[in-house]
Parts: C-alpha cells; sequence; structure tokens
C-alpha cells in the first residue's frame, strides 16, 4: 500500500522543536510542491496546527520510507536530521491509516474530543487537493477520516461536556436561564476571565452588559466591546437587582458583594431567580449568599469540579471511540484492496474478450455465406461463454478484497494469464 | 380482582400495560438515552393513549353520555386528559422531560383506578343535560391542566434542588431550565383557571336550578372544596400577576393548589359524600331519584 506518514506531536516533541518543524500557512503548498517534485509519483497532504505536524505520502513506487521523508523534513528546513529525527514518529498503511483516523476524531489531541482539530484536518486537505498533490488514495483516506471524525464524535460522548471554567458557567446559566436576550449580565472586575464568559453568554444572545471596575477606564473599554454600560465601582449594589447574572473577578482580598445587598436585591427582583458566578481568588461574593432563595452562587472550585468531570466522561468514552475507528480502518483497507483489484479484473476481461475476438475473426472467412443472424448467435455464444468463465474469478477477488488477501489473488491472476507484461508493454 | 373486569375495561388494562412500559422508557431514557431509546417510548405513549381514549369511547357510546357514570370511569377520563395534555405539550415544546415526570404518576393512578372497578357507586341524575356537559367537561380539562403545572412544579423544585445542591447529573441535563419550566407552570395555570371557572359556574347554576345537591347544596363538600381550590388559585394568579412573584414560592404554592384539587376530586368519596353518586345499582338516566316534596316547592 505504501503509504506513510511521519510526524510529531505534543506528545514527542516540546514546543522549541516543533516550532521549527512547523509550516506556516503559505508553505505548506511550497513545501507539497517540492515534495512531488522529489517523488514525482507520490501523493502528499501535510497536516500543520501548533500541536502537530505530519507528512501523509503514498507512492505507487518503492521510493517512500521513513528515512526518505526524514529527509524532506530536513532538507526544507535546513535542519540537520539528528536534531529531530528522535521525536518523529513513523506509521505505515494500515497503522498510518489508524493514526489519521485517531488524529481527526482527535484522540490524538492534548484537549481530548476538541472539534478544532477536524477543521484542520479538512483545511490541511484542501490545501493539498488545491496544490494538485492528493490522487485517489489520499482523497479517499481524507475524506473518510472526516466522517469517521464526525461519527466518532456523534456516536460517542468524546465531545460532550464543556471542559473548560468559561463554558461551564454558561452551562449552569442555560439551566436557569431560558434565553438571554431579556437578560443583564452584571460583570464585576474587567478581568479576562470575566470577559470570556462574557463572550460565551453574547454568542448564545446576551446583549444587556454592565461592568465596574475599580479601574473606569479598563470598564469603559470592555462595556464598549460589548455594547454595555460602565458604572463606577462605588456604585455597584445600586445596579444589583438589575443583574440576572453576575460574574465576578476582582482582586479584591475581601468579598464585594455581601448577603444583605443579594437579600435586597432578590426582593426588588420579586423572586427572579439570580445566577452568580464568582471566580476570583479570594473569593468576591460572601458564601452565606448561597443560601438566598432563588440566588444560585458557584466559585471557581465549582466549575473546575464540572469541567473535570466532564473531563473524566470524555476519557471514559475512548475505548468505543477506538472501535469504531478500528471498524473503519478495516472498511477503507477493503476499500484499498478493491481498489486493486477492480482494474485487475477489467485487465483479465479485456484480455478474454481479445482471444475471443481474434478467435471470432479467423472464424469468419471459413464459414462462408451465413445469414447475419447466425453469425450474431455465434458471437453471443461467445461473449455468453467468456462471460461465464470471468464470472467466479470476478466474485472470488471481490471477496478476497474484502477479507484481506486481494494482493496476492491480484498477482496470482496476472501470473496466470500472463496479463500483467502484456499490458505494461501497452502502455 | 382483574376477572371480574368486562370485556371493554380489558382495553383500559392494555393501556395501563402500555403506559408501564413508557413509564419504564421515560424514566430509562433520561438516564441510560442509549438502551432506551425515545423513538420507542413515543411509540408506547402514543398507542397507550389510543386505547385509553378507545376505551373511553366505547364507555360513552354505551351509556350515551360523559365517561363519568361511575368513579372508575371519571378516573380514567380525567387520566386520558393528562396524558393527552403533556403528548401535546412534549410536541408542542419539544419537552423531553415533561412525560418521565408525568408517565409514572399517571401509570400509578391508573393501576389504582381499577381497584374502583367493583366500587358501586354511580351516578344517579339525568345525564344527558346540557348542564352536565357544560360542569364536567371543562372542570376535568381545568384539573388535568392543574395536574399538568404540579408536575412542572415538582420539575422546577427538582431542577432547583440540584442547582442549590450542585449535582449535576443526567436528570440535572435533561430538565429544562427554571425559567422555562415557571412559565410552563404559569401557562397551565392560566389555562386550568378559566375553565375551572366556568365548570364551578356552571355546577354551581345546575345545583341552583335543578336542586340535585338538594337546598343546602353550597354545603356539599365537593362544593365547599371546589371553591377553595378556586381561592387557591386565584391566589396563585395573584402572587405571579399582581405581586409578579416568581420562583421556588410560586412553585410550592402550585402544589399546595394540586393538593385541594386531589381532596376535591376523591376526597369526599373517601369520607363517604357522595356528589350525585348513589350507591347500588342505580343505572343511568332511567332512575332519577324522586326529588322530595320541599325542593319542589322551592323550585316553583
Amino acid at each position: 500500500m505504501n503509504l506513510h506518514t511521519v510526524g510529531l506531536n505534543h506528545d514527542s516533541a516540546p514546543v522549541e522543536i516543533r516550532e521549527k518543524i512547523a509550516f506556516s500557512a503559505s508553505s505548506v503548498p511550497i513545501a507539497l510542491s517540492s515534495f512531488t517534485q522529489t517523488f514525482p509519483l507520490s501523493e502528499a497532504v501535510i497536516l500543520s496546527t501548533c500541536n502537530r505536524v505530519e507528512i501523509y505520502a503514498t507512492s505507487p513506487d518503492n521510493s517512500l520510507n521513513k528515512e526518505a521523508l526524514l529527509d524532506f523534513f530536513s532538507a526544507f528546513h535546513g535542519l540537520p536530521k539528528e536534531k529531530f529525527a528522535d521525536h518523529m514518529y513513523h506509521h505505515q498503511d494500515m497503522n498510518a491509516v489508524r493514526h489519521l483516523f485517531f488524529v481527526s476524531s482527535s484522540l490524538n489531541s492534548g484537549v481530548l474530543g476538541e472539534t478544532q482539530i477536524i477543521s484542520q484536518v479538512k483545511e490541511a486537505y484542501t490545501t493539498a487537493t488545491a496544490a494538485e498533490t492528493t490522487g485517489s488514495m489520499l482523497n479517499q483516506l481524507f475524506q473518510r477520516s472526516l466522517t469517521v471524525a464526525k461519527d466518532v464524535h456523534t456516536k460517542t460522548s468524546i465531545g460532550k461536556g464543556n471542559i473548560s471554567v468559561s463554558t461551564v458557567a454558561v452551562d449552569l446559566a442555560i439551566k436557569v436561564f431560558k434565553d438571554f436576550s431579556d437578560k443583564t449580565i452584571f460583570i464585576i472586575g474587567a478581568g479576562e476571565m470575566c470577559e470570556l464568559v462574557l463572550k460565551h453568554l453574547v454568542e448564545r444572545g446576551a446583549n444587556t452588559a454592565i461592568v465596574a471596575n475599580r479601574n473606569y477606564d479598563k470598564a469603559k473599554s470592555l462595556a464598549e466591546e460589548y455594547d454595555g454600560k460602565a458604572i463606577n465601582y462605588e456604585n455597584l449594589d445600586d445596579y444589583l437587582p438589575q443583574a440576572d447574572i453576575v460574574i465576578s473577578s476582582t482582586a479584591s482580598p475581601r468579598p464585594v458583594i455581601h448577603t444583605e445587598h443579594i437579600k435586597s436585591a432578590i426582593k426588588t427582583r420579586r423572586g427572579n431567580p439570580m445566577l452568580l458566578i464568582d471566580i476570583a481568588v479570594p473569593r468576591d461574593i460572601d458564601p452565606k449568599i448561597a443560601k438566598i432563595d432563588n440566588v444560585y452562587l458557584y466559585n471557581i472550585d465549582d466549575l473546575q469540579t464540572v469541567a473535570n468531570n466532564n473531563a473524566k466522561d470524555r476519557k471514559k468514552d475512548i475505548g468505543k471511540c477506538v472501535l469504531i475507528i478500528d471498524k473503519e480502518v478495516e472498511k477503507f483497507m477493503a476499500w484499498f484492496e478493491e481498489l486493486k483489484i477492480g482494474p485487475a479484473i477489467t485487465q483479465l476481461r479485456n484480455h478474454f474478450h481479445e482471444i475471443g475476438e481474434q478467435e471470432l475473426e479467423r472464424l469468419r472467412p471459413k464459414l462462408g455465406e451465413i445469414a447475419h443472424e447466425e453469425w450474431e448467435h455465434i458471437v453471443y455464444s461467445m461473449q455468453r461463454t467468456l462471460n461465464k468463465i470471468l464470472h467466479k474469478p470476478a466474485k472470488v477477488g471481490k471477496e478476497k478484497a474484502k477479507n484481506g488477501g486481494g494482493y496476492q489473488y491480484v498477482e496470482t491472476i496476472k501470473h496466470l494469464f500472463g496479463i500483467h507484461h502484456k499490458d505494461e508493454t501497452k502502455k | 380482582m382483574i376477572n371480574l373486569l368486562s370485556p371493554i375495561q380489558y382495553i383500559f388494562i392494555v393501556a395501563i400495560v402500555l403506559y408501564i412500559l413508557d413509564s419504564v422508557w421515560e424514566v430509562g431514557s433520561l438516564f441510560r438515552p442509549g438502551t432506551f431509546s425515545k423513538r420507542l417510548s413515543n411509540y408506547f405513549i402514543l398507542t397507550g393513549l389510543s386505547f385509553h381514549c378507545a376505551f373511553l369511547i366505547v364507555v360513552s357510546i354505551r351509556s350515551g353520555t360523559l365517561p363519568i357514570t361511575t368513579l372508575f370511569e371519571s378516573s380514567t377520563f380525567y387520566l386520558s386528559l393528562i396524558v393527552l395534555l403533556s403528548v401535546i405539550l412534549k410536541f408542542l415544546y419539544r419537552l423531553q422531560s415533561l412525560t418521565p415526570f408525568v408517565m409514572p404518576i399517571v401509570t400509578g393512578f391508573s393501576i389504582a383506578s381499577v381497584a374502583l372497578v367493583r366500587n358501586d357507586l354511580a351516578l344517579t341524575y339525568n345525564l344527558k343535560t346540557f348542564w352536565l356537559f357544560a360542569h364536567i367537561i371543562p372542570l376535568f380539562l381545568g384539573y388535568a391542566s392543574f395536574t399538568i403545572s404540579f408536575i412542572f412544579s415538582i420539575m422546577y423544585l427538582t431542577q432547583e434542588r440540584q442547582l442549590k445542591k450542585k449535582s449535576f447529573g443526567p436528570l440535572f441535563e435533561s430538565l429544562p431550565s427554571l425559567e422555562t419550566l415557571d412559565a410552563l407552570m404559569w401557562k397551565t395555570i392560566t389555562l386550568g383557571f378559566p375553565l375551572l371557572t366556568i365548570g364551578l359556574v356552571a355546577g354551581t347554576v345546575w345545583a341552583k336550578t335543578s336542586n340535585i345537591l338538594g337546598l343546602l347544596w353550597y354545603l356539599d363538600p365537593k362544593v365547599t372544596l371546589g371553591a377553595l381550590t378556586w381561592l387557591i388559585y386565584a391566589a396563585i394568579l395573584h402572587l405571579r400577576l399582581g405581586a409578579s412573584f416568581h420562583g421556588t414560592k410560586v412553585a410550592i404554592v402550585t402544589i399546595a393548589g394540586f393538593v385541594v384539587v386531589i381532596l376535591t376530586f376523591i376526597g369526599p368519596f373517601l369520607m363517604g359524600h357522595k356528589h350525585g353518586y348513589e350507591k347500588g345499582s342505580v343505572k343511568f338516566e332511567q332512575e332519577i331519584a324522586p326529588e322530595p316534596p320541599g325542593i319542589a316547592k322551592v323550585k316553583s
């Protein structure tokens, strides 16, 4: 099959090495064309992300192997092989197929189940098709890898449940509120984490934000970014009754939101629920507030616990993913075998029918004057005979392809009828 | 007891069996969606409901009136409306988590109602009057609606508990947001309240004009409890509409309202008050209780 992949990832190599081997988006097409110049019959795809750099290549001849691919990396980046060779892994044929399926399904990613890799694989493939360095083999391989990734994500929990604190906060918010379009988000302390949660909420339809920060200018700039309102930090309590969701992450050593604030706020709100998210350490919101009716308070540990549990759940499903992938690898290998069987059977068929035609040509003058209809019968009978003879080998060939061993079968047939040689001279 | 059932009642037994299967599937699909498919549970609930309705239709055709001539029939009629309403809400709002709460309760009540088959209390009045329909249909629909709002408040309190206790399991995942549940609770109450009002007014007019409950009709326990139900739901309306109250308080009052609904529905029977039902082999409209002379005077 001669499919090879050589590369490195976050597990096998430190970032210092990865960045030297990585291809920028603009250099990928150049690298691909230089690769196909070196190996003219080959197909190639380069996958280069911040976590991995891999090349997938196949060639009908035996020109490709680990060393050849390492040489390519070395030559392209002008880097001696010794500097990175130890960090590179190499997979061949079925293992290479399996590796790609693992990668695209994000079983090989730093963050298990992340979906970014799917689009990265897709992009690597489109770049290669644009550079015209893919053929029937890699086309099939990459298209299948994307389908497999989709399958793995829909049929297992590998991508389910958020595993970052900011998205978990949003998960909780959607269990309190139906939609965010009529809700007010109150941000206290214009930190990065607050902004991230706000961003996720805005993506889900939130459009009213109030920002309070010790540094008013900082509050203003964040508020402007999200069409919100910046307020004076001292007036914080006055705005609490308006807030449906409060996200707090100030650097204050003492709580900034006290029980009486929330008690009076909830009274004004007449029982309308409030969601309070405290991502500050030390905490900004008095933990006693959690006891107030219709108030839901979560601190950074609560969010982290949910995130960790989700991560654990993802890990539980790895076995399921591997099962799906192994099945798909098998299917791909079967396709590959069939790919070889198909042309072999066509060759065999052409070979037989050629002989038949020759014989008919010899026979025609010998018969003298016969009716056109009778001649048609003879031709038809000849074709039927040949097709009947060919039926079995073709059928067995397809079966062999499915169960493996197609390769030997093709070789045997070619050998048996001497078509291999003849076919090549024809070309 | 089962072998004492009439062939028609076996139709209801089939419905119960399907409801049992559905309950298992509904609850199962919350916790193990892979094993208990939602499609199968849809199939169970819809065929179960079809059998249930078929049973009621056959009963109605035979008696020529609403399926409320015995306590058993009224119970099954009420239960069918609950299932019907939850199926409508399930598909209207794409609520996967409503039926897992409704169906085990309905199934339990359905099984319990079979115990009432041998109860020989039967309705004694002219059962084809306009007033019967005007009284019973809105009331039963209202009760079904209140039952669903009760289920929503249970769901609300469950979800609220989980949010407070920070237990985010599969149940947490499948239950909708508090705001959604609050809105649905409110919708079903506002659907039930006008129906309850119409039913009670019709009943009052009926009792006044025909004297079927006697002179002191307003002391009939069912009438008193009906009025209490009305007051409780009026209070909920006031809380939400007037004082615009939300959240756990409304949910708790809604549960209290439903307790009174159930009390009104079966309480008087348990205490021996009849509200138009008589012991014995009194059958349908042919045997209307003779009016006591005193009432005749008042009537004229």
